[in-house]
């Protein structure tokens, strides 16, 4: 037993954690919620995590984003998930990839995933990796967050649930709103790797066909059925 | 009375979903409405009305990252 996984047992037996280390985990977005996601992804000790983003840090993310600094403006927010993930544990295989998702690269990136985990800021690039998602047939872990508010659940491939959650032309919420803290990203990151490791250990039961919301101001946290 | 998030509400003659939403102070160009499991396009949300003991879901569009 390696003592870098000691404190994950009781919640993971011996043979769940090796098998874990043959898992392949994929982060669409390395932001708030992506920043908190491949932290605790590579403490668990998923085996390979692969990093899409192609974006660079910039002032605005100091407030929230978990792998930003200030050093780090202007600089790549993909390299900078690797460059955590190897400091946290060298022994992930870190694979960062500083593109954005689109329609012809979105299959390429995700293929030979196990679980794929959206820590994306947009609608349509949601659209766009739930059907990357369906195509390869590999499960979709969703978080979304703004202001106070959070939200999660676990899109099975061909559910096509993004087009039960958000009208056709929409393409922010009410996040331009409400801005974006550092707690509602942690906590909604904390339930997406949840979720992740459910699906990659089969344990538990998974928010398939349900969403969990999370309000923070009232204390209000609800799941609804789709 | 009705559910609104599933914690009950007070109805009212001539309730709307657009009238709902303005006491419930929800924001309301950013909202998904559905009522006893039937979603209401925006739309509709000045002519649809809400009636006593309608299970009522409203949730705010969230798609921050």
């Amino acid at each position: 037993m390696e003592k870098r996984y000691q404190r994950n047992m009781k919640l993971m037996t011996q043979d769940e954690i090796t098998a874990l280390k043959k898992k392949r985990v994929c982060v669409v977005g390395c932001g708030g919620l992506g920043g908190y996601i491949v932290e605790m992804l590579s403490r668990l000790g998923v085996g390979t995590i692969t990093a899409i983003d192609g974006d660079v840090f910039d002032e605005t993310n100091l407030n929230r984003q978990l792998l930003s600094e200030e050093a780090l403006i202007g600089s790549s927010k993909a390299e900078a998930a690797k460059s955590r993930i190897q400091k946290v544990n060298s022994e992930v295989e870190v694979v960062a990839k500083a593109v954005f998702l689109r329609d012809d690269n979105a299959v390429a990136l995700i293929a030979g995933h196990d679980v794929v985990v959206d820590a994306l800021d947009n609608i349509s690039t949601r659209r766009i990796l739930e059907k990357a998602c369906s195509v390869c047939g590999i499960p979709l872990i969703h978080g979304a967050i703004a202001g106070w508010y959070g939200q999660v659940t676990t899109i099975m491939p061909g559910s096509g649930v993004f087009s039960k959650l958000y009208p056709e032309t929409a393409e922010k919420g009410i996040e331009t709103e409400l801005g974006n803290p550092a707690f509602t990203p942690a906590l909604v990151a904390s339930i997406q790797v949840s979720e992740t490791l459910k699906l990659l250990i089969e344990k538990g039961e998974p928010l398939v066909g349900r969403l969990l919301t999370l309000n923070l101001l009232d204390h209000e946290y609800q799941i609804f059925e789709f | 009375m009705i559910q609104v998030n599933g914690k009950p509400m007070i109805w009212s003659e001539g309730m709307t979903v657009a009238s709902m939403l303005k006491e419930k102070n929800y924001i309301y160009a950013k909202i998904v409405v559905k009522i006893n499991g039937v979603f209401i396009p925006v739309e509709k949300y000045e002519s649809t009305f809400i009636h006593d003991g309608d299970d009522v879901k409203a949730i705010h569009m969230l798609a921050g990252g």
